[in-house]
């Protein structure tokens, strides 16, 4: 049984690592599952490459300052 | 790592902004080995004509070209605003930028009038192109943030540089009378503190953070930081023009104390960073913080001393605190972050066939990078005893520099050639 949402969590981590392990986890994202991405700001690059690559996306803004990227195929 | 299927950003190749932070190290080395040549004269005052030459190599040849290689590559990524046909704007400014500037900078050295009026199209048409490019890209963008905002009062000031420039080469080609000693301060400090200052602290707020992992600026800083600069910068202007003597006042209130709690702020940042280990570009932007600092004590304590403002060695100190120590410094800092990261991109999306694709860490060496950030503070320490003492400390201070420069073109070269040989 795979668990139905997996966490990245890249707040603290240099970039290309976010990205880097972002498109690792695309990569194993099976179709019934969502990967939450937290970051410490909008990818909006990351954004190009979900769309042309057929992935939804939804971004929330946290009060303390970070950003939720929810992916879903 | 396999990306299976994934199209990364349909990004230009990797020459688009590569050939910027190419040649950038190169006109610096050309700043170091026209002072080796022209030796103890060039600092005989802030008017030689080797110095004025060497201003410009470094201030459009080396901070101008990456700085705005730096800015079209950050709009994408911060705003979103994607630029259109890269391609065709990176030769749009980059070959007129560099022919503008070599042209200036013979003209300048050599009190040759027809290079230094040749140089004046060219450089307007790079000028022009690149602020149309990054204004109608800022423009268009939804994404407020103070970076923005502050890159946006950078072009603005790059475009009154520009046409104080202009009108400054008219002067000089005999074309226009107006005191050309007053339009030459404000040349200089909208091109320094307003296109330079205010675009790296635009910049900081992004870069340091993300690439120091420092915690972020305060909002209260980065709220009003840039735009309070940017207004006292008018405010002094006029101030200069019109009643000089009370400029001083608007110096010590408005504009130091904006760098000083900028550098200060900065560094604190540094303190929190969440990893240990050293980082080459942390320590070349403490040493653009620190000299940033040192500049804007000197040049405070000059509107009260009369004995340091008259001192020949002041305006050469400012100077080099300024252009070599601070900007110099935190751009040089930041190519050590950029140019891998580029190139680490290009390499995802090529998917080479041959091997894995290096980390970052690897693309450039840090053992090369710590070569060369030495270089860079021991030829800094060095010009700056040799604005004191020109004769000799001049040859060995730009012989050091030479060395710099060299070592970081070598530095970016070998990243692009690692880039070529993983990508044949």
């Amino acid at each position: 049984m795979t668990p139905a949402e997996i966490l990245l969590d890249a707040r603290d981590l240099e970039p290309p690592e976010p990205l880097e392990l972002t498109l690792a986890a695309l990569d194993e994202l099976q179709p019934d599952q969502r990967l939450r991405l937290l970051l410490p700001r909008e990818p909006y690059p990351l954004y190009g490459i979900l769309d042309r690559n057929g992935y939804q996306h939804e971004t929330e803004r946290h009060p303390d300052g970070y950003f939720a990227i929810l992916i879903w195929r | 790592m396999a990306l299976a299927g994934l199209s990364l950003e349909q990004a230009p190749p990797l020459s688009v902004p590569l050939r910027f932070f190419l040649t950038a190290p190169l006109f610096a080395f050309l700043a170091a080995l026209l002072l080796l040549f022209s030796g103890p004269t060039a600092l005989a005052s802030r008017w030689s004509p080797a110095l004025l030459a060497a201003t410009h190599l470094l201030t459009l040849g080396f901070i101008t070209m990456s700085m705005m290689a730096t800015l079209l590559q950050m709009l994408p990524v911060l705003a979103g605003a994607a630029v259109k046909q890269p391609r065709l704007v990176a030769w749009l400014v980059h070959v007129p930028l560099s022919a503008g500037t070599l042209l200036l900078a013979s003209g300048l050295a050599a009190g040759w009038k027809i290079g230094m009026l040749a140089s004046l199209p060219l450089l307007a048409w790079a000028m022009l192109t690149f602020i149309l490019v990054a204004a109608y890209s800022l423009a268009r963008t939804e994404a407020r943030n103070a970076t923005i905002n502050a890159m946006r009062l950078a072009l603005g000031a790059l475009a009154i540089t520009a046409l104080l420039g202009l009108t400054l080469a008219a002067i000089l080609a005999g074309h226009a009378a107006l005191p050309a000693l007053k339009l030459t301060d404000l040349h200089a400090a909208w091109g320094l503190l307003g296109w330079v200052g205010v675009l790296i602290i635009g910049v900081a707020y992004q870069v340091v953070p993300m690439f120091q992992m420092t915690p972020a600026y305060a909002t209260r800083i980065t709220a009003w930081l840039a735009p309070w600069f940017f207004i006292m910068l008018l405010i002094w202007s006029i101030t200069v023009w019109w009643a000089e003597d009370n400029a001083k006042w608007v110096a010590l209130t408005g504009l130091a104390p904006g760098l000083i709690g900028f550098a200060l702020a900065t560094l604190s940042l540094q303190r929190k960073r969440r990893r240990r280990a050293p980082d080459i570009t942390s320590q070349f932007w403490r040493m653009g913080m620190a000299s940033l600092l040192a500049a804007s004590g000197i040049w405070l304590v000059a509107q009260f001393s009369p004995a340091l403002s008259a001192a020949a060695f002041y305006p050469l100190w400012l100077g080099m605190l300024w252009i070599v120590g601070f900007a110099m410094s935190v751009i040089n800092g930041m190519l050590y972050k950029i140019v891998p990261f580029l190139v680490w991109l290009h390499l995802q999306s090529r998917r080479p066939a041959r091997g894995a694709i290096p980390n970052t860490k690897e693309i450039i060496p840090d053992k090369m990078a710590r070569r060369q950030l030495r270089a860079h503070g021991a030829a800094l320490a060095l010009l700056l005893c040799a604005a004191v003492l020109p004769n000799p400390l001049v040859y060995m201070a730009a012989a050091v520099w030479c060395v710099s420069c060299a070592l970081l073109a070598w530095n970016v070269f070998s990243a692009y050639r690692l880039y070529h040989r993983l990508a044949a």
